[in-house]
């Protein structure tokens, strides 16, 4: 395996503010692999953490936890795995402290620095304005170690040919280039020193489809003749089902979905992938979903399954916590319902799994949500309402989290619909 | 047949410190009433500058060298393309006189939607602050009408209005025609809007509409807004424009709950109170889409409108506007660089390139059954779910500065031949309401 990140868990850290310190979870508990060779993509909308993902892999930025395993035996991997659902600490240990990249000190991630590089979005600031086309590609390879002067100055001569562009534009200057010659330069650097493995970050977000369609083209041409390992970050769904072997589908800082990119494309399961591919302007398979709302604030993201609070397919054990259903059920009483809440009475989350509505009769709000339950999804996680309180107690049932279920061939999806029981 | 507008050759150029810039190049375009007329093209294409153009919104460096935007049978850039011999000087004391003349009908008559929401509205102002202004500049004759039938209105009057849209079902004409007879105006809209929200129950409609009267004025304001409903404009008096633009604003704010209620806003008593920052990017987006159509105009223009938001959202607001073009009754111009996009909600589809239209029709067939090379070399270009194979079109899109002769993309074109690189190729009727500019579709 050429790399495979375990339970990968970034929280950057929020400073300041008066309400004392939260986080945001970009990146929560996320299981992914490349192999030699292949083009892996991850899709998720702005905020779904799939660029930290793509730093974390390349040891950028430091995870909060989890392991990055760079290079490891197919067999040690396997290892792993089974250590890690037997719970046998010692020998994830053992595995991990031989070839994760975030045990790795300074000068060996040095030299990892050649095998593994990084291709950005916007070629207009990734590239150094004030050095050459052959400076910039030169650079890798020098501070790598890998090439020195006269030999590096030769080989960006044949990278230049191998990205398409003429040997003369050595000379030049980034801001003589169009954006898509721009970005073949950046490609040409970021192969110039023959990785094995390589993240595009967005890289044809910033060009025009004419010059996105001879970018893509390009990189699956460097994939075959180096035989790089590719992970391709982008929104674009329909670049990612061009390109990429298998797929990951983001949401929230979770992989919801993974698996070969035909069928999860042609057939998708996780609620999140259908409405997204459905979203996709132009495409005629299936009716659309057009979800509500937009993607959660991820220092206090939703708990249970991150994406229930829009999921058109939500059921009673989702995640649904006090605090949403007695927003729902406080709108509905002082709307439709009109009359049922006395002046001046609220209704009050008590804890995780408990409401109480004041003043309220329990025989009213039970018919109250025997009758939104279809359309008010939320009222579904209720399993009985009391009297109590001086009011109407509202108890919710406890919450599942999700896990990684494996459903057919290589396709794992995190959803409880999938949960075999 | 009638053109809500109307762009005739039209061609812009911009005078800059290392050339002359040519944008637009005779960019003939035709908005059908009532229709969504799809332009695309990638950077460059001068699909934004015509855009910007239409509304006047032009920067001091530009000239008009010919054509014109014929809107309600004037043209609207009359003033810039007076101008024969290009300075800097002549051409700012030009725009400064289009702005005046453009004032009243931006934003009341023709208005746009912005790319990004977030440069686009103002981040100090509430978002509700910033759709009552719209109306307090340019209809508040509609604001003072509205305030004042609730004024007028006495509960007797309330009730039977009332009883008439119980009786007729919230007909629309039945309940214009009883507020107009009770001399009401502007009552109308807020009961029907009232009668038509779905999220509370009868009691309670029936309880907001009785409670749209007997609201108590001070005089001097009563006077001021009658004044005003009479075809005054808002006085210039320094202490009562202030108290009569603070009344007119207040209203501004029930009309912009009314309205974002219509464009699917959740909670829009509380987002009118809120400020840009506090919202996301689809609700951004909508606040955006309210301020241009509140005063129902007849033209809007949205640029990229989708580009900034996600594909689940850019879902949302395709619908949103799929359902506006069946509900309002204004002509839209929806610029966009994505094809697929366009196809979900235009009639009509041009292509632009290199700052000419090089290809327009009806959508299915532009994108089913296109004429010109470059239309077909960029739908093949993009990629699609089913993973077909994609082709990227050679070459670079010319200097604009310095466009070659001839047709302007004869140098990426795979079947240029030698008449290419000499005349510019007209455009071609090759089928009802499809045209294509390239030589190969006729003109032996």
């Amino acid at each position: 395996m050429l790399i495979a990140a375990r339970n990968l868990t970034k929280f950057f850290e929020l400073r300041g503010g008066l309400t004392g310190k939260g986080a945001v979870q970009a990146v929560s508990d996320v299981d992914v692999e490349v192999r030699e060779g292949e083009i892996v993509g991850v899709v998720g909308e702005s905020g779904s953490g799939k660029s930290t993902l793509g730093r974390l892999l390349l040891g950028l930025i430091a995870p909060t936890s989890g392991e990055v395993l760079f290079d490891i035996p197919e067999e040690l991997l396997q290892k792993y795995d089974e250590a890690r659902s037997a719970n046998d600490k010692k020998t994830m240990e053992e595995i991990a402290s031989k070839y994760s990249i975030t045990r790795k000190s300074g000068r060996e991630l040095r030299a990892l620095r050649r095998r593994m590089n990084m291709m950005f979005q916007d070629p207009y600031s990734s590239l150094n304005p004030r050095w050459r086309v052959e400076d910039i590609i030169m650079e890798p390879m020098v501070s790598t170690g890998y090439l020195t002067g006269n030999e590096a100055r030769k080989r960006v001569r044949e990278l230049l040919e191998e990205v398409g562009l003429p040997r003369e534009f050595a000379y030049r200057y980034p801001h003589e280039l169009s954006g898509g010659q721009r970005q073949r330069v950046a490609l040409a650097r970021s192969i110039s020193t023959l990785p094995s493995f390589l993240v595009l970050d967005e890289p044809t977000s910033a060009l025009d489809v004419s010059a996105q369609a001879q970018i893509l083209q390009l990189l699956k041409r460097i994939r075959e003749r180096f035989r790089i390992g590719l992970l391709l970050i982008t929104h674009n769904i329909a670049v990612v089902s061009y390109m990429s072997d298998r797929i990951y589908v983001m949401y929230a800082g979770k992989v919801v979905e993974g698996g070969p990119k035909t069928s999860i494309i042609s057939k998708p399961q996780h609620p999140y992938t259908v409405a997204l591919i459905s979203a996709v302007p132009g495409n005629s398979r299936g009716p659309r979903v057009i979800l509500r709302g937009e993607p959660p604030n991820l220092v206090d993201p939703p708990k249970g399954c991150h994406f229930h609070p829009r999921c058109p397919m939500v059921m009673d054990n989702c995640g649904w916590t006090a605090k949403e259903v007695a927003e729902e059920l406080e709108f509905l009483l002082r709307g439709r319902y009109y009359g049922m809440l006395k002046e001046g009475s609220k209704v009050v989350p008590q804890g995780e799994l408990e409401i109480l509505v004041e003043g309220a009769k329990a025989e009213e709000v039970r018919k109250v949500i025997e009758e939104e339950k279809e359309e008010v999804k939320s009222l579904r996680s209720i399993y009985e309402v009391r009297e109590g309180n001086g009011g109407a107690l509202v108890k919710l049932m406890r919450y599942d989290i999700p896990g990684m279920y494996r459903t057919d061939e290589g396709r794992e999806v995190s959803c409880l619909i999938y949960r075999k029981t | 047949m009638e053109y809500a507008l109307s762009v005739k050759d039209l061609r812009v150029s911009f005078y800059t410190r290392r050339g002359v810039f040519k944008a637009l190049n005779g960019v003939n375009l035709e908005l059908r009433r009532g229709e969504v007329l799809g332009v695309a093209g990638e950077s460059g294409s001068g699909k934004s500058t015509t855009g910007l153009a239409i509304m006047g919104l032009l920067p001091r460096n530009a000239k008009v060298s010919s054509g014109s935007v014929l809107f309600d049978g004037r043209d609207l850039l009359a003033p810039l393309t007076s101008i024969r011999k290009f300075s800097t000087g002549r051409n700012e004391s030009a725009i400064r006189k289009l702005h005046r003349e453009l004032a009243p009908i931006r934003g009341k008559r023709i208005s746009m939607v912005f790319q990004e929401p977030m440069t686009s509205l103002n981040p100090v102002l509430q978002v509700g602050y910033q759709i009552a202004e719209t109306l307090v500049i340019h209809n508040p004759s509609l604001l003072a009408s509205r305030k004042l039938a609730r004024v007028r209105a006495t509960r007797e009057d309330t009730t039977a209005l009332l009883k008439v849209i119980k009786e007729n079902e919230g007909s629309e004409t039945a309940v214009r025609e009883f507020v107009e007879s009770r001399h009401l105006k502007g009552l109308e809209e807020q009961a029907l809007f009232i009668w038509r929200r779905n999220d509370i129950n009868e009691l309670r409609k029936e309880r907001l509409i009785l409670d749209l009267c007997c609201e108590k004025v001070g005089s001097t304001t009563k006077r001021l807004l009658e004044s005003l409903e009479g075809g005054m404009g808002i006085t210039k008096a320094p202490v009562l424009s202030r108290l009569l633009r603070r009344v007119l604003f207040k209203e501004g704010y029930r009309k912009a709950v009314e309205f974002l209620s219509t464009l699917g806003v959740p909670n829009p008593e509380k987002v009118v109170q809120m400020y840009p920052h506090e919202l996301s990017g689809g609700m951004r987006q909508r606040i955006v889409i309210a301020i241009a159509l509140i005063n129902n105009p007849d033209v809007v223009i949205m640029d990229e409108p989708t580009s900034a938001v996600d594909v689940t959202v850019q879902a949302q607001i395709l619908e949103l506007v799929k359902d506006l073009k069946r509900r309002v009754n204004s002509s839209f111009i929806f610029i966009s660089h994505d094809l697929s996009v366009l196809g979900e909600v235009s009639d009509r589809i041009a292509i632009m390139y290199g700052g000419r239209v090089v290809e327009v029709g009806p959508k299915e067939i532009v994108l089913k059954a296109p004429r010109h090379p470059y239309t077909t070399m960029l739908i093949n270009a993009i990629p699609t779910l089913d993973g077909r194979e994609i082709r990227g079109i050679e070459g670079e899109a010319p200097d604009m500065r310095n466009p070659p002769p001839g047709c302007i993309f004869n140098n990426r074109c795979p079947f240029a031949m030698d008449k290419c690189r000499k005349e510019e190729p007209p455009s071609y009727k090759v089928s009802e309401d499809h045209y294509v500019a390239c030589f190969l579709q006729g003109g032996k």
